[in-house]
């Protein structure tokens, strides 16, 4: 059986460097699959992924291990991806990925394509709906949603109250319904809007 | 239809943690008392359970590898200078690398013809060692002559100090007892000095000096 995440923090502050490859290889996806989502940019997922690990790396020797190492992980991600979005702001930019998803599409009529094609542009309006709510909604959903981690380490993620994890996931979720209502995509029934 | 306890956070919070996966028992049981009385909170269940299925359709791109460990983070035009700097790095690599083994080719012919001189001058002093074979034997033959007349003189050298330490000792031989004769006879005239003056002292006396006369001739 593998060492657990705090054994290989442990062997890595003490000197054993190749524990952290272990940690890499463990939590490599997952952080860029998070900022991935939260960016919409492959590259740019890749990128603070690189920036993440490099940034764990460094302050390694502090780290204290009062939260899991996952949920420091994530957060040294989520705040890259904060400054990225802070930057496209200032500086608005349109990816190629993002044109390629929302530009004409030219599909051959193959067997199973008109499935495809409808599984895809259901991808694509979550993907809108998702992105369209608020930054904090958003980080919520997509470390619940796509990165299964609990209400715990997602408050240890983003610094904040479990209560307050739980409100923002509820409030992204009606959010995110009513979108995909207009959107046409009828998975689930329709949702009230909570009192705020 | 609304909740009538959708103020209630804590519900609120049971609700999430039962739709994740994440209630305890109690949690469990609280929400699912409240939902055997509120209709609108198990359509919202449902509801979220459908919409949790359509989140499920937005996949992640098949993944390129991407952390390289232990790493830095690389620009793009870093990566671009780098991948020029590489270009450039080639060219002059392999027009270096030509001269090299140009000069490579020129040294080693150099060294080829000193080896080739060297293995001649060898080869020379060899011939020349081998067209007097007898000197070595001489040299032996001289050696021994020079060993062996060393051998006699040495032998004559000690012959002749033996000769003279055995003629030095017979001189100091007659030496020493002549001396003794002289001794001997001042001692006699002195005992006749006192032969009248002390009779049986004198008796004793020539009694003692006989054995003295004894001991001196026996040493």
């Amino acid at each position: 059986m593998g060492r657990s995440d705090e054994e290989l923090v442990g062997a890595c502050q003490a000197g054993e460097a190749s524990a952290f490859d272990l940690l890499v290889g463990r939590w490599e996806d997952r952080i860029r699959g998070a900022a991935y989502r939260f960016l919409g940019s492959e590259d740019e997922a890749r990128d603070v992924a690189q920036e993440a690990f490099l940034k764990a790396y460094r302050g390694l020797s502090g780290f204290k291990q009062e939260a899991r190492f996952s949920s420091w992980l994530y957060q040294i991600a989520t705040n890259l991806c904060r400054d990225r979005l802070r930057r496209r702001k200032t500086r608005p930019q349109v990816s190629l990925e993002a044109l390629e998803e929302t530009g004409p599409v030219i599909v051959e009529m193959r067997p199973g394509a008109h499935e495809r094609l409808l599984e895809r542009d259901l991808a694509e309006a979550v993907r809108r709906a998702i992105h369209s709510l608020p930054e904090e909604q958003r980080e919520v959903v997509i470390l619940k949603e796509y990165q299964e981690l609990t209400f715990l380490e997602i408050a240890q993620a983003l610094d904040v109250p479990i209560s307050t994890v739980k409100t923002r996931l509820y409030r992204g979720l009606v959010q995110l319904r009513l979108r995909l209502e207009t959107e046409g995509v009828r998975g689930s029934a329709a949702l009230p809007v909570p009192a705020r | 239809m609304e909740c009538e306890k959708v103020a209630d956070e804590a519900l609120q919070g049971d609700k999430l943690d039962v739709l994740y996966g994440e209630a305890d028992s109690a949690a469990r049981s609280r929400v699912g008392a409240h939902l055997e009385l509120c209709g609108a909170c198990r359509e919202e269940l449902q509801a979220l359970r459908g919409l949790r299925r359509d989140l499920g359709r937005w996949r992640l791109p098949l993944a390129r590898p991407s952390f390289t460990p232990r790493g830095f983070v690389v620009p793009h035009w870093l990566a671009a200078a780098a991948l020029v700097l590489l270009a450039m790095g080639a060219t002059l690599g392999v027009s270096g690398y030509l001269s090299l083994r140009r000069a490579l080719a020129s040294q080693e012919a150099r060294a080829s013809l000193l080896e080739q001189r060297q293995r001649e001058s060898l080869g020379a002093i060899e011939a020349s060692l081998t067209r007097t074979p007898g000197s070595a034997t001489a040299a032996q033959a001289l050696v021994a002559r020079f060993e062996a007349g060393l051998d006699e003189r040495l032998k004559f050298s000690e012959q002749q100090q033996a000769e003279r330490l055995d003629r030095h000792f017979a001189s100091w031989q007659e030496r020493a007892e002549v001396r003794r004769r002289v001794d001997m006879a001042q001692v006699a005239a002195s005992l006749s000095y006192l032969d009248g003056r002390h009779g049986e002292q004198l008796a004793r006396t020539n009694e003692l000096m006989g054995y003295v006369l004894q001991a001196s001739e026996k040493r």
